[in-house]
């Protein structure tokens, strides 16, 4: 297996570099057809970096409870997005009730990244093959990273660890993009196109980041579980809807702006909710049946 | 509630064809159709796309709702895109040739001014991003019609994926008619003991929660039931030695051949893109309005 993933590696490395060698020699302007290839083979070497670095860990066995628990995931996510798409449901200003949400979460987190990844994915080609909307590949990856990342609580010795790596990367990249903007805070604004002045945005990143921070230390006064599954469940839907939205730049031409307004903010948002409502009372309810069973 | 696939056995070409092919030709398709702006291209994707449309003999009574939908939101995004239309000029175009200007409006209370710059390049560049997604989308909804639901592990199989993810592919295939059945079964049930889900009172947290007396008895049962399904399983040796499958696919020279234009395609897109042909062609017409 880890043979396969080396050169897999090795075969997208060399895919990158001959883009990048190609750019160069062009300087960039003949293959921007090409770009999203280079961010989805980036996106995935990060991935494989990622499972390299931790592929000894039992989080990424897949054995035949996997199988099962993957198929089940998937079917659930599916029959339940159908169901919820289908059935109008009550909903209150502009935020869609969509509960099935918390499935790839639930399974990622408490049975891996592989088993959330599968979850998400599959179960979203078949919600859209019972509702007869196709197939978009781009959204199907998305919504697999929604399951993968709270998987990725596995890799780490206790939740409350993981919980400290994440406080760690918010901080760290809160001062990152502050210091960004404010080092060059005129830039060209996504509206008018002319140039404006962006410290403001500065000072919310800064603001976010601390709510973020304290908003972990606050949940994790209630339980760690609570905690880490709002905390990883939250940037899994960031993550993937984010990757979606942001592929639609490339895939259907948006502007950043319209892959911001129009998909990222209606869809983060509302499943962001729905997520942290739902998820802890499932992962109550199973660790409940759990102890019952002893299974 | 009785959950039924789109998929109908039509007898057209579209379904003799291997659905392994069929999904490589779509995603030649897909990478080839992001390289270009220029209308005229777009459209020869377009009239692939509705030409194998037209070979899966879809009505429009079961494709309808899905065509409604997928219609709102390629509309309201191309509109969005027209409103911002930074990401046509970041790399579609660079110079802008204004038809007309709108605005500005003063937003009351921040006091923020805007204006709408109806330039020609932005104009041309909306009918194509709408093109583009009606390519993309007519070659997408094609597939859940007209693919068979019990082939999707097998056909994922013959892609390359793992034994374990086919498996599982298929397994989740067949899981789905049960769990729509248990989640009726659970709706009644609680409805007799009195739930609403309708209720539309109380705020946003309340009616989520209120969704739990459903979401939760539903999963947890899938998942205390998988237990005997991974015994099963395992007391059958799952996952010891390669696994065989009950449909086998071959190709067929018209698969081949549907591959062969695919890359083809894929590849003669790729050149073109490279040669710096087709970026976004701006009609003369419009450059006149524009000028004039």
């Amino acid at each position: 297996m880890q043979n396969k993933a080396v050169k897999w590696f090795a075969v997208l490395l060399s895919i990158v570099v001959l883009l990048a060698l190609a750019s160069v020699l062009t300087q960039g302007d003949r293959i921007q057809g090409l770009a999203p290839i280079v961010v989805t083979a980036i996106g995935l070497i990060g991935v494989f970096i990622v499972y390299l670095i931790t592929a000894e860990s039992e989080a990424w066995e897949v054995g035949t409870r996997e199988v099962v628990y993957m198929a089940i995931g998937a079917a659930l996510y599916g029959v339940l997005n159908w169901i919820f798409n289908t059935i109008p449901m009550p909903s209150v200003s502009q935020v869609a009730l969509r509960p099935s949400i918390c499935i790839p979460i639930f399974f990622g987190f408490v049975f891996g990244p592989v088993v959330g990844f599968f979850t998400g994915a599959v179960g979203n080609i078949l919600g859209d093959f019972l509702t007869g909307w196709g197939v978009y590949p781009a959204w199907d990856i998305g919504n697999g990273l929604i399951g993968m990342v709270p998987g990725l609580v596995l890799l780490f010795e206790s939740k409350r660890r993981s919980l400290n790596f994440l406080t760690v990367v918010v901080a760290a990249l809160t001062a990152l993009t502050a210091a960004i903007i404010f080092i060059s805070p005129e830039v060209p604004g996504p509206w008018t196109g002319e140039i404006e002045d962006f410290s403001f945005w500065a000072w919310a990143f800064l603001i976010g980041g601390v709510v973020v921070i304290v908003g972990r230390f606050v949940l994790e006064a209630g339980s760690v579980d609570l905690a880490a599954v709002n905390i990883w469940g939250t940037l899994g839907i960031i993550v993937g809807i984010g990757f979606a939205s942001i592929a639609d730049i490339w895939i259907n031409g948006y502007s950043f702006a319209t892959a911001i307004i129009g998909e990222f903010a209606p869809a983060a948002g509302p499943n962001i909710l729905n997520s942290m409502i739902l998820t802890p009372i499932l992962l109550a309810a199973y660790n409940a049946v759990q102890e019952r069973t002893g299974r | 509630m009785l959950i039924a696939w789109r998929y109908r056995e039509r007898d057209t070409i579209i379904q003799k064809l291997d659905p392994r092919a069929r999904i490589l030709f779509m995603l030649a398709m897909l990478f080839s159709i992001i390289q270009f702006w220029d209308l005229r291209v777009m459209l020869v994707f377009l009239g692939i796309a509705v030409f194998q449309y037209a070979l899966a003999k879809l009505t429009w009574r079961e494709t309808r709702r899905a065509w409604i939908l997928i219609s709102f939101i390629i509309f309201f995004m191309t509109f969005l895109t027209f409103l911002t239309g930074r990401g046509g000029v970041n790399y579609a175009y660079e110079e802008e040739h204004l038809i007309r200007r709108l605005g500005p409006v003063t937003v009351p209370l921040v006091g923020w001014e805007l204006a709408l710059n109806i330039t020609a390049e932005k104009t041309v560049f909306a009918f194509s991003q709408m093109v583009r997604m009606y390519a993309i989308s007519i070659m997408a909804i094609t597939l859940p019609y007209t693919i068979d639901p019990s082939l999707y592990g097998v056909t994922f199989r013959g892609l390359g994926l793992p034994d374990k993810f086919a498996y599982a592919m298929d397994l989740a295939f067949r899981f789905v008619p049960t769990l729509g059945r248990d989640f009726t079964i659970t709706m009644n049930s609680q409805r007799a003991r009195g739930y609403e889900v309708e209720k539309v009172s109380g705020g946003l947290i309340a009616q989520i929660r209120r969704l739990a007396p459903l979401l939760v008895p539903v999963t947890i049962n899938a998942i205390v039931g998988a237990e005997d399904i991974i015994d099963a399983m395992d007391l059958r040796a799952f996952a010891v030695g390669p696994r065989t499958w009950v449909h086998k696919l071959h190709y067929q020279p018209r698969d081949r051949a549907l591959i062969a234009l695919g890359v083809l395609v894929f590849v003669a897109s790729t050149i073109l893109a490279f040669m710096g042909v087709g970026n976004l062609w701006v009609p003369d017409a419009l450059m006149h309005l524009a000028s004039g």
